[in-house]
């Protein structure tokens, strides 16, 4: 008959018992469709959501908050640069984070932009990837122009500059470039999000900059940049203690910072005078 | 902070109310009895009323026990203390330090609605208290003889208050042996 024709028309019916939703007291994700309300909602409050441990981005721009939008994230990690008379240690753990969650175990925040410079960044990894592509773009064009590497203080003024460029809508990045200047001695720039920078003897960035920087204060005494005639900042340890000291600091941070990892492995090599430690976590 | 058969328990003192500094000989330890001692950090009233109000207890304690309160149970009284005021809270996050039954170290803090973390190896709290988490970490050891645990604390707790602009002007240490105290007044970064 007719009906019997429709029928074989439709597809089968599945097999398994249907559920009543309602009974079971399971809400149904109407994740996609009450997102731009739910982020209204959010930036409207004082930006604390449940899901995530609370983080403090910078504040949003005027054409932002109309929008009502949360555009960053933070992905954490830590950074540390220590300098010394003729090296210069650049280290950052390798966990990459979303509130409580891990994404992945094997993140490297390094990145090598010249041969005597290298720069380490923690916070937002989408803003981070752009800066560090941007800045080795800048790099080749400068290679290509002045037939030359950049100079580790060139890269300082550069990232600078850069980060300054977005003033309103900031990289949402913290930065440590180390490196050799043109002396041969160790160089640490540090940074703030919008550019913002200082040669120290040493530094660290991101989550777990906090609990490290203390220590690092008292191992490596720094003179006062404010003495007269000025001191060097670059640390009298050696390649080696140095390289301890930080693998030290990484340990104690793990203890106490969820979003920085550390399980010391055997340090690679990958030049004579810049030496990367890539922290990973297993 | 433990060592071997002794405490130390160590504050900055500096009394500020936001950007302006009130005074700079501050304190923020307060005795219980010989082997028991208190650290209130936070609003500065607030510490100075819950001494006042577990100085009080403990007395009463005292002439009703015969005896001097056990760290752990000095602990447990803090907690119900500030629970009380759970829906209007004292505004301190104390740490409690004692040595109890046969000498041992006894260190615990809260939060400053009395939710009680026991330690082993140290314990801290107020607005460096990251700071002081990460030079705690790198500089504790265990069982440190009294000499080193001052060396370790004040190192650790100048430091950390270094890099805190509402902490600072020198530092107060106290170590506890079963035969003695020291007090100690530090000189760190008037600033």
């Amino acid at each position: 008959s007719a009906q019997n024709g429709l029928r074989s028309l439709r597809p089968p019916r599945s097999r398994r018992p249907r559920r009543n939703l309602i009974k079971e007291g399971r809400k149904r994700d109407t994740g996609h469709r009450t997102a731009p309300l739910r982020l209204l909602l959010q930036a409207t409050n004082s930006g604390d959501s449940t899901t995530s441990p609370p983080s403090s981005p910078p504040s949003p721009t005027t054409a932002m908050s109309r929008r009502g939008d949360w555009v960053y994230e933070n992905n954490g990690g830590t950074c540390v640069a220590i300098a010394g008379a003729d090296y210069c240690v650049v280290a950052a753990d390798t966990r990459l984070s979303v509130g409580y969650n891990i994404l992945t175990r094997e993140h490297s925040k390094i990145c090598e932009l010249a041969d005597k410079c290298v720069i380490a960044s923690s916070g937002f990894q989408g803003d981070i990837k752009a800066l560090q592509k941007n800045l080795a773009a800048r790099e080749l064009l400068y290679q290509h122009q002045h037939n030359k590497r950049m100079s580790c203080p060139a890269m300082a003024q550069l990232l600078s500059n850069t980060l300054y460029y977005k003033r309103f809508f900031p990289y949402y990045a913290f930065n440590v470039l180390g490196g050799l200047d043109s002396e041969g001695k160790g160089c640490v720039y540090s940074y703030d999000a919008v550019g913002s920078y200082e040669r120290t003897g040493y530094s660290a960035q991101g989550s777990g900059s906090t609990l490290i920087m203390p220590v690092l204060d008292n191992q490596l005494k720094s003179p006062s940049p404010l003495l007269v005639p000025a001191r060097d900042a670059v640390t009298p340890l050696s390649e080696s203690e140095a390289v301890d000291l930080v693998k030290d600091v990484f340990a104690s941070a793990t203890e106490r910072d969820i979003y920085t990892v550390c399980f010391p492995l055997s340090v690679p090599r990958d030049h004579r005078l810049l030496l990367f430690i890539h922290l990973p976590l297993y | 902070m433990v060592g071997k058969n002794c405490f130390a328990i160590a504050s900055d003192r500096r009394l500020g109310v936001q950007l302006q500094t009130v005074a700079t000989d501050f304190q923020r330890v307060f005795k219980i009895h010989g082997k028991l001692y208190i650290g209130l950090s936070g609003l500065a009233t607030d510490a100075q009323t819950l001494y006042q109000r577990l100085a009080f207890k403990h007395k009463l304690y005292q002439l009703r026990e015969e005896r001097d309160m056990k760290p752990e149970t000095f602990a447990s009284l803090v907690s119900a203390l500030l629970y009380e005021k759970r829906f209007g809270p004292y505004f301190c996050q104390p740490i409690i330090a004692g040595l109890g039954e046969k000498d041992q170290p006894f260190i615990c803090t809260m939060d400053c609605i009395g939710a009680k973390e026991l330690a082993k190896d140290f314990v801290v709290s107020g607005t460096a208290s990251e700071s002081l988490y990460g030079a705690c970490e790198s500089m504790y050891k265990p069982d440190m003889e009294p000499e080193e645990l001052f060396e370790t604390i004040s190192q650790a707790l100048l430091s950390s208050v270094d890099r805190d602009c509402l902490s600072g002007w020198g530092g107060y240490v106290l170590i506890v042996t079963p035969t003695e105290v020291q007090e100690r007044v530090l000189k760190g970064r008037m600033d």
